[in-house]
């Protein structure tokens, strides 16, 4: 029953034993120039938009392989809008709302063609690529705007003053760290150790499996030691970015939808066998409604923290986004089939991304090779999926086999 | 047993009368403008790797909607390998003739399309999640063979032969007088569609399928025929006849043949319409992919030379969005997006389509963007006309 063994641990951690190896191969080629506390810093928030984003892209893969080819530009037109209503003076909350709310009929625009109308979503999708970072360059016509108001900026993680504020320095002695942002990590790590055990017991109660007390603990030390390392890195920085609590926020909220809802299950059921959930009485077209109207959203949320990040908008910002959203979700373990993936799955892709991105421009690797890798990268994530998946369909017939020679 | 009526002849050429209308309109609108010689000749310049490129995506749709998103940036990255090979560079100092270059191209798109073919057919990869690798790797290599290769990253001067092979014009005479060539190749043109519709109606009608009105044929013969000399006239104002033309034609005319009247045409269409029948019918599926994606790449070799030979230099930011106008131009032209059902000519029409609208716009003095947002908005009504109007065909 609490069977371990070897083969499974590898084949279900294999991404994060990679993300740790590729981790130490940067570490060593950047002489440890990479895992210093301004680049750590750097990582999450360069990659902030690859985190919403993904998360997303993970819903409309879900729900069967489909993808989004337009949130590259749909981040470039949120933003753009957000930008023009602040440079007309108008408060950050009427342009945070707008960015929102572009983002949600963008999202209900294709989610409509693609649920109602059946339209392939890669055509629906690639229409919208077209004509929104069109549509965004005649809004800007062409220009860039700044964005310079100090509390959009310090909320949504742009500027100097995008950290949490060290509330607690004036306690105790002065030791060179971010105090608040070295409790919070610590508060954050026992919260989860708690949190984890308190599961465990439940699921034993309620008679489920579980993991072997050993592998349970083995794994709690670890990621408690991961994050308090990290609490440590930053707070030896500046202290907790603010975007690093969006993505906090973003995942978490995702991450309850995907596991513990209705609407998350539905997703998972329609990528698994369409037309089984829609015979078992679930509006597919309402759940793939739904896929592609979040992703706007959750477009239109990048696109506000674009803008923060750059302090301005231009009509070229967005490019590509849309590859880095899809290779996160693929290298995280969603299946290009959909029906498999998960949030968790995601943060490990879009992390794995942002580490190869940063150690490869602090290496000093060619721009052009970066995109080269980050294909390969994409295309190995895959392989590997869909060789795996052969494996276990191969296994299961054998395995199938043998039972029933043993029955006979 | 002909019911022969208006209504049909209408629904299936309504992209015809579409691209007709809208040339007309446009012709009006800038004044004649978009129907001079040198507008004319243009309009064939900048769309002639659209229809290269339309033909290969058609083979990959007509499987079942796929699609191969990596052929721009592979047209950017074969422009660099041509380039390092035909011009004295950092690189490699010595040229290769041009013959050897052209060997060495078409190796490398072979090499390419058989890869992609192994990992979509064998390793049943999606084709957009393999393309888009392609896509994101090919833009990067090629820029970078680019910039290590010369201080300006971009290679010019191509030799002459290697420019008059893939652009130029045949029989080349001077702009104020007209080119007899031209004029010759349209008639010879002309002639042999009126024959082959006439012959072709007539082996119809022998063999005892059904088959058009003959004045019907006549009408439809004679209008090809017109549009033919219209353009070869034109052309003939404007030095001469282009080769891409030739190299269009060729290819139109040898994938129409593969498509419409061989079995291997047949085999493409067969699995697109229901990929399982097809295989339980003794077609080998794996192989008809493998197929599909090994042409893509050749034919985007041939795209990729003639546009280098075109700008005349292989730069890094050759064959942006070039994936997207060989999608739209199956889409527009009738193609299914879930594949099965599609032609060479309702591409030709759909790349025509766009290529008018494009330039029309252009020659309107319309800003690019707006340009972008009437392409994509063309784009999605044309999926949309053509899944209602499956939907409606469904209920009768």
């Amino acid at each position: 029953m609490g069977e371990f063994n070897i083969k499974n641990f590898l084949r279900k951690y294999m991404m994060l034993i990679a993300m740790v190896a590729v981790v130490i191969v940067f570490y060593f080629l950047t002489g440890g120039k990479s895992l210093l506390p301004q680049n750590i810093n750097n990582v999450i928030s360069q990659n902030a938009y690859v985190f919403v984003l993904g998360t997303g892209m993970l819903l409309c893969i879900l729900t069967g392989g489909n993808i989004d080819l337009s949130v590259g530009s749909v981040v470039c037109l949120a933003g753009g809008v957000g930008a023009i209503i602040m440079s007309k003076n108008l408060p950050w909350p009427v342009a945070v709302a707008a960015m929102l709310g572009m983002g949600l009929l963008v999202g209900m625009w294709h989610g409509f063609w693609i649920a109602f109308i059946k339209v392939p979503p890669f055509i629906a999708t690639l229409v919208g690529m077209l004509a929104f970072r069109g549509l965004a360059n005649v809004i800007m016509q062409g220009y860039a705007y700044q964005v310079d108001d100090a509390s959009f900026l310090s909320i949504f993680g742009g500027g100097d003053s995008c950290y949490i504020p060290d509330f607690l320095a004036g306690v105790g002695p002065d030791v060179g760290l971010n105090k608040t942002c070295m409790v919070f990590a610590v508060l954050v790590a026992v919260g989860y150790a708690i949190f984890t055990f308190i599961n465990r017991s439940r699921l034993i109660v309620k008679g489920y499996k579980v993991d072997a007390i050993g592998v349970v603990i083995l794994k709690t030390v670890l990621i408690v030691a991961v994050v308090i390392w990290l609490g440590y890195k930053l707070a030896s920085y500046k202290g907790i970015p603010t975007v690093l609590i969006w993505i906090a926020i973003v995942l978490g909220l995702f991450a309850y939808i995907t596991s513990k809802t209705t609407l998350g299950r539905n997703l998972y059921a329609v990528g698994g066998n369409e037309k089984a959930t829609r015979l078992s009485g679930i509006n597919t077209k309402m759940v793939m409604f739904s896929a592609y109207t979040l992703m706007g959203l959750l477009s239109g949320f990048a696109g506000i923290l674009n803008i923060a990040r750059l302090m301005g908008s231009q009509p070229t910002y967005g490019m590509g986004y849309e590859m880095d959203a899809i290779a996160a979700c693929f290298i995280g373990g969603a299946s290009a089939y959909g029906g498999t993936g998960t949030i968790g799955g995601v943060i490990i892709g879009a992390t794995l991304c942002g580490i190869i991105n940063q150690g490869m421009v602090i290496a000093n690797t060619p721009p052009n090779y970066q995109t080269v890798v980050k294909g390969l990268v994409l295309l190995v994530a895959v392989l590997f999926d869909v060789i795996m998946q052969m494996r276990r369909k191969a296994s299961k017939k054998t395995g199938n086999a043998a039972e029933g020679g043993a029955k006979a | 047993m002909n019911n022969f009526s208006v209504k049909d002849v209408l629904k299936k050429n309504v992209m015809a009368i579409a691209l007709f209308v809208i040339y007309v309109f446009f012709t009006i609108m800038t004044g004649g403008n978009m129907f001079t010689s040198s507008n004319v000749a243009s309009l064939i310049d900048q769309n002639a790797y659209v229809f290269i490129l339309g033909v290969g995506m058609l083979m990959c749709m007509l499987t079942g909607g796929n699609i191969d998103l990596s052929v721009g940036s592979f047209v950017c990255f074969m422009g660099a390998v041509v380039g390092i090979f035909s011009v004295s560079n950092k690189l490699f100092a010595t040229p290769l003739p041009v013959p050897v270059v052209l060997i060495i191209a078409l190796a490398v798109g072979v090499a390419y399309g058989a890869l992609l073919g192994f990992l979509i057919a064998y390793m049943r990869i999606p084709p957009w999640i393999a393309t888009l690798a392609g896509y994101l790797a090919f833009r990067g290599l090629g820029t970078q063979i680019l910039i290590t290769a010369s201080e300006t990253s971009a290679i010019s001067n191509f030799p002459s032969e290697f420019l008059a092979i893939f652009s130029g014009k045949i029989f080349e005479s001077g702009y104020d007088s007209m080119n007899i060539p031209c004029i010759v190749l349209g008639v010879i043109g002309a002639a042999a569609v009126i024959v082959l519709n006439i012959t072709g109606r007539a082996r119809k009608v022998a063999k005892g399928y059904q088959a058009d009105p003959m004045w019907f044929t006549l009408v439809k013969s004679i209008l090809v025929a017109a549009i033919i000399m219209v353009i070869a006239y034109q052309l003939s104002w404007d030095g001469g006849l282009p080769v891409v033309v030739l190299w269009i034609v060729a290819v139109l005319i040898i994938y129409g043949i593969v498509t419409e009247k061989t079995t291997i045409g047949r085999h493409f269409t067969t699995v697109g319409g229901n990929a399982e029948t097809a295989r339980l019918s003794g077609i080998n599926n794996k192989l008809v992919m493998f197929c599909a994606y090994l042409n893509m790449a050749v034919l985007t070799v041939l795209a990729s030379l003639i546009v280098t030979a075109r700008f005349g230099s292989a730069n890094a930011f050759a064959g942006q969005n070039f994936e997207l106008d060989a999608i739209s131009a199956c889409i527009v032209g009738g193609v299914s997006a879930y594949g099965g059902s599609g032609t060479v000519v309702g591409m030709v029409i759909g790349a025509a389509l766009i290529g008018v609208i494009n330039q029309g716009m252009s020659l309107m003095s319309i800003d690019q963007d707006t340009i972008k947002i009437v392409k994509g908005l063309v784009l999605l009504a044309a999926v949309v006309f053509e899944i209602l109007s499956k939907k409606g065909n469904k209920r009768q």
